[in-house]
C-alpha cells in the first residue's frame, strides 16, 4: 500500500479526537535541528468541519484486536487495515513541519498485537524525532491502556503531552461497550503521570538540566451520548480529574455513530449541543471558580439546552445580582452571564483611572446583551430592578438571536428503554 | 491655543519627534502631529528626523513599561496614517502610568492605538501558522505571503527561532520585501525582480500528502464552511496549500 493511501485510512482513523491543542510547552530548537514549540499554540489551518488544525494527528495502526462497540477499528468491523512504518511516520512529520504545515506530531493507535508490542512501536517514534533526527516540535502521544509504567514514562520524557483517554464516564459502560478495557488500566498510567509531572516540576527546580516530564500535561478524552451517564456524572468526574489528578484538559467527543451494533444509543445526529454545554461548563470549572455541585444537582443532573450554564445559574440565583460594575471584584465579575475572562480583566483595569459609565463600559468592549439584567453602574440599572427570573428567562430567550446557530445544532435522541 | 506639529511621514521621523515633543511640551496631550505635505499654507513647526532619537525612546519605553512598548511596535507594524497626534498621547501616557496604559480603554487615544496594535498581532499569530513553504530544487525553502501589515521582521525572527537548519526565504509579494535564513543568519532586503525558482522534485509529492491529509482529518457529518472561513478568512486562501482549486 502507498503512502498515501495508508495517510487516508489512518489520518480517517484518528479525526474523531477531539484534542488538538498544540499549547502550554515551551521548547527551544536544538541549533542544528528543526523546530520548537509555542507556548501559546498556533492554529495552522483549518478542516472543513471548523476545527482547528494544528498537529499531524493520525494512528500507528487502525489494526486492533479489541472490539469496543464505539469505535471504527474494533477488530469484527469489516474496515480496510493499515499500519505506518516508524520511517513513514517520521518522514511526513519533518516534510510537513519543514512546510509549516503543522506545530508537531499527535500519535496515537489501534491495539496491534498487545499493548506493550504497540506502546514500545509508538515510543520508538518518539524516541527517533528527538534523538536522531533533533526534532524540536511539538509530539502528543496517547498511551495505550495495558502498557507497561516503564514505556509510560519513557513517552512521557520525548512527549510534550501524553494522555490516556477515559473513552466512557462510568466502569459499567466500559464493561458493557469496551469489555477488554478496564478502569484500573486506565486510571493507574494517569496517576503515575501524574506523579512524574509533578516529581519533574520539583527536580527542575532544583536543577535546570533535569529532564522534562510531558511539559505540558496530560489530558484525556471521554465520549458523551454512547453510554446513559447524565450530565452531572460527568461533570464530577472532570472536576475529580481536574482536582486528584492534575490534569490539564479534560476533551468531551460527541459520540458519532460509526458502526451499528444493538449496543449502542440510536441517535438522530451526534449530540453536539449537548458536547457544546459541557465544554461550557468546563470552563466554568477550570476558569471561572464554579463547582459542579453549584451547576449540576442530582435532582437536575442535565445541562440547560436553551441556556449556557451560567446563564443556567444566575437565573437560579437572584439573591446574588444586582453585581456593582465599580465595586465588584474580579471573582464576582466573572460570575456574570455574558461578562467572561477578557471582560472582566478589562472592568478591573479601566476602573484604576475612572469610575466606569455604562457608556465607557461599551467603549472598553464589554457586551452587555446579556450582562445588563445583572448588573449595576454607580447605582444604575439598565434595566428595570428586581424583574423576576421567569420574565428574565424569556427576554433573554427572545434576544437571544445570537444564540441561533447552537439551537441549531442537533439534540440527542435516545430510544427509551435502550439501557434499561 | 494648541501646537501643531510635522514630521516627515517616516517611522523614525515619527517616534524621534514624538520624543521632542514629550521633552519640550508641558501637556503633549494637548498637542497635534501629523505628516509635513508641503503644501504652501502648512501650519505647524516641523521636527527634524534623527534616528538615533527615535530608538532611544522606543528602548526607554521599553525598560519603564515593556507592554506598551510592545503594543508600539505592533501599531507600526500596521503603517498607519493620520494617527500620529493618537499615538503621541499614547505614548505620553504611557510614560505617566506605565504598562497599566493598557486598561485605560476609556481614553480614545488608548482605545485607538491597542486596537490598531490587536489587528497587526493577530495577523502576526495568524500568519505564523498559514506561512506555507515550498521546497526549491536547491533545497532550499520558500514562502510567499500578501499580509495587510508588514509583518516580515518579526515572522521572519519567529522562523529563525524554529526552523533553524534549514536554508529559507520569505517573500512578500506585495512591498517586494524578502527575509532570508541562512547558516544562523537573517538578513532582508527588497526584490526589484521576482521570478519563481523551480520547484524540487518530491514537493508536489508532499503537498499531494497535505491535501488528502487536510481532506480526510474534518469529520464529515460536521461541515462547517462558515466557521472555516472566520478562523481562515479567504484573504489568505491564495497561497495555501490545501486551498488550491476552490
Ligand atoms: S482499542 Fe481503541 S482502536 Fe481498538 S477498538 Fe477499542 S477504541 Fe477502537
Amino acid at each position: 500500500m502507498d503512502i498515501l493511501a495508508k495517510l487516508q485510512i489512518l489520518s480517517g482513523a484518528a479525526r474523531y479526537d477531539a484534542s488538538c491543542a498544540s499549547s502550554g510547552s515551551k521548547r527551544e530548537a536544538p541549533s542544528c535541528g528543526t523546530g520548537n514549540t509555542s507556548s501559546s499554540g498556533i492554529c495552522h489551518s483549518w478542516a472543513d468541519d471548523g476545527r482547528c488544525i494544528s498537529l499531524l494527528k493520525i494512528l500507528l495502526s487502525n489494526d486492533c484486536i479489541y472490539d469496543c462497540a464505539y469505535c471504527v477499528n474494533r477488530s469484527t468491523n469489516p474496515v480496510e487495515r493499515a499500519s505506518f512504518t516508524a520511517r513513514e511516520v517520521i518522514d511526513l512529520t519533518l516534510d510537513f513541519y519543514r512546510r509549516n504545515y503543522i506545530e508537531g506530531l499527535f500519535l496515537s493507535s489501534a491495539v496491534m498485537r498487545s499493548p506493550d508490542h504497540t506502546m514500545e512501536r509508538m515510543v520508538r517514534v518518539a524516541e527517533a524525532l528527538r534523538t536522531e533526527e533533533q526534532f524540536g516540535g511539538y509530539i502528543h502521544m496517547k498511551i495505550i491502556p495495558g502498557c507497561s509504567s516503564e514505556l509510560v514514562r519513557k513517552a512521557g520524557l520525548y512527549a510534550d503531552r501524553i494522555s490516556v483517554n477515559i473513552e466512557l464516564p462510568s466502569q459499567a459502560s466500559l464493561q458493557r461497550l469496551a469489555p477488554q478495557k478496564h478502569k484500573h488500566a486506565i486510571l493507574e498510567p494517569m496517576a503515575l503521570i501524574g506523579r512524574e509531572i509533578a516529581t519533574s516540576l520539583v527536580e527542575r527546580k532544583a536543577s535546570r538540566r533535569a529532564p522534562r516530564f510531558a511539559p505540558a500535561g496530560q489530558s484525556t478524552q471521554m465520549i458523551i451520548g454512547a453510554s446513559p451517564e447524565n450530565d452531572f456524572q460527568i461533570l464530577r468526574l472532570s472536576q475529580g480529574l481536574y482536582k486528584k489528578m492534575n490534569l490539564k484538559r479534560v476533551y468531551y467527543s460527541a459520540y458519532v455513530p460509526v458502526t451499528a451494533d444493538n449496543r449502542l444509543p440510536v441517535l438522530a445526529a451526534p449530540p453536539l449541543l449537548r458536547e457544546h454545554r459541557l465544554y461550557q461548563a468546563d470552563w466554568l470549572l477550570r476558569f471561572y471558580g464554579f463547582s459542579a455541585e453549584e451547576i449540576l444537582s442530582d435532582d437536575a443532573p442535565h445541562l440547560d439546552e436553551s441556556f449556557d450554564p451560567k446563564t443556567a445559574w444566575a437565573l437560579r440565583h437572584p439573591e446574588f445580582f444586582p453585581v456593582e460594575i465599580n465595586r465588584a471584584d474580579y471573582v464576582t465579575l466573572l460570575r456574570v452571564p455574558g461578562i467572561g475572562v477578557l471582560s472582566a480583566r478589562r472592568i478591573v483595569a479601566a476602573r484604576r483611572f475612572s469610575l466606569i459609565t455604562a457608556e465607557g463600559l461599551k467603549k472598553i468592549g464589554v457586551v452587555i446583551k446579556r450582562a445588563k439584567y445583572f448588573i449595576t453602574c454607580s447605582g444604575r440599572s439598565f434595566e428595570k430592578p428586581d424583574q423576576p427570573p421567569a420574565l428574565i428567562r424569556q427576554r433573554l430567550l427572545l434576544g437571544e438571536s445570537s444564540d441561533a446557530a447552537v439551537s441549531a445544532l442537533p439534540k440527542q435522541l435516545v430510544l427509551p428503554g435502550l439501557f434499561a | 491655543m494648541m501646537n501643531n506639529y510635522l514630521y516627515d511621514g517616516t517611522a523614525d521621523g515619527l517616534l524621534s519627534a514624538i520624543a521632542w515633543i514629550l521633552e519640550e511640551e508641558p501637556d503633549p496631550e494637548k498637542v497635534t502631529i501629523r505628516e509635513r505635505m508641503d503644501t504652501l499654507f502648512e501650519e505647524g513647526f516641523t521636527i527634524g528626523t534623527d534616528a538615533t532619537q527615535a530608538e532611544s525612546l522606543f528602548f526607554r519605553l521599553k525598560q519603564y513599561a515593556p507592554d506598551a512598548a510592545h503594543t508600539l511596535y505592533s501599531f507600526m507594524l500596521a503603517e498607519k496614517e493620520g494617527m500620529e497626534t493618537s499615538l503621541l498621547h499614547y505614548v505620553s501616557l504611557a510614560f505617566k502610568h506605565g504598562d497599566k496604559v493598557k486598561g485605560y480603554l476609556t481614553h480614545p487615544a488608548v482605545r485607538d492605538i491597542v486596537n490598531v496594535s490587536k489587528k497587526a498581532g493577530r495577523e502576526l499569530h495568524r500568519m505564523k501558522g498559514l506561512l506555507r513553504f515550498e521546497k526549491l530544487q536547491d533545497g532550499a525553502y520558500l514562502a510567499k505571503m500578501e499580509p495587510d501589515f508588514n509583518i516580515i521582521h518579526p515572522l521572519a525572527y519567529h522562523f529563525s527561532c524554529r526552523l533553524r537548519a534549514q536554508h529559507w526565504f520569505l517573500y512578500d509579494v506585495k512591498r517586494r520585501t524578502a527575509a532570508r535564513w541562512n547558516n544562523g543568519s537573517l538578513q532582508f532586503g527588497t526584490i526589484e525582480q521576482f521570478t519563481t525558482p523551480a520547484l524540487s522534485e518530491d514537493e508536489k509529492k508532499v503537498q499531494a500528502l497535505w491535501q488528502a491529509f487536510f481532506k480526510t482529518i474534518a469529520i464529515p457529518d460536521r461541515k462547517n464552511p462558515r466557521l472555516q472561513k472566520s478562523n481562515m478568512p479567504m484573504k489568505y486562501w491564495k497561497y495555501l496549500v490545501e486551498k488550491q482549486g476552490e
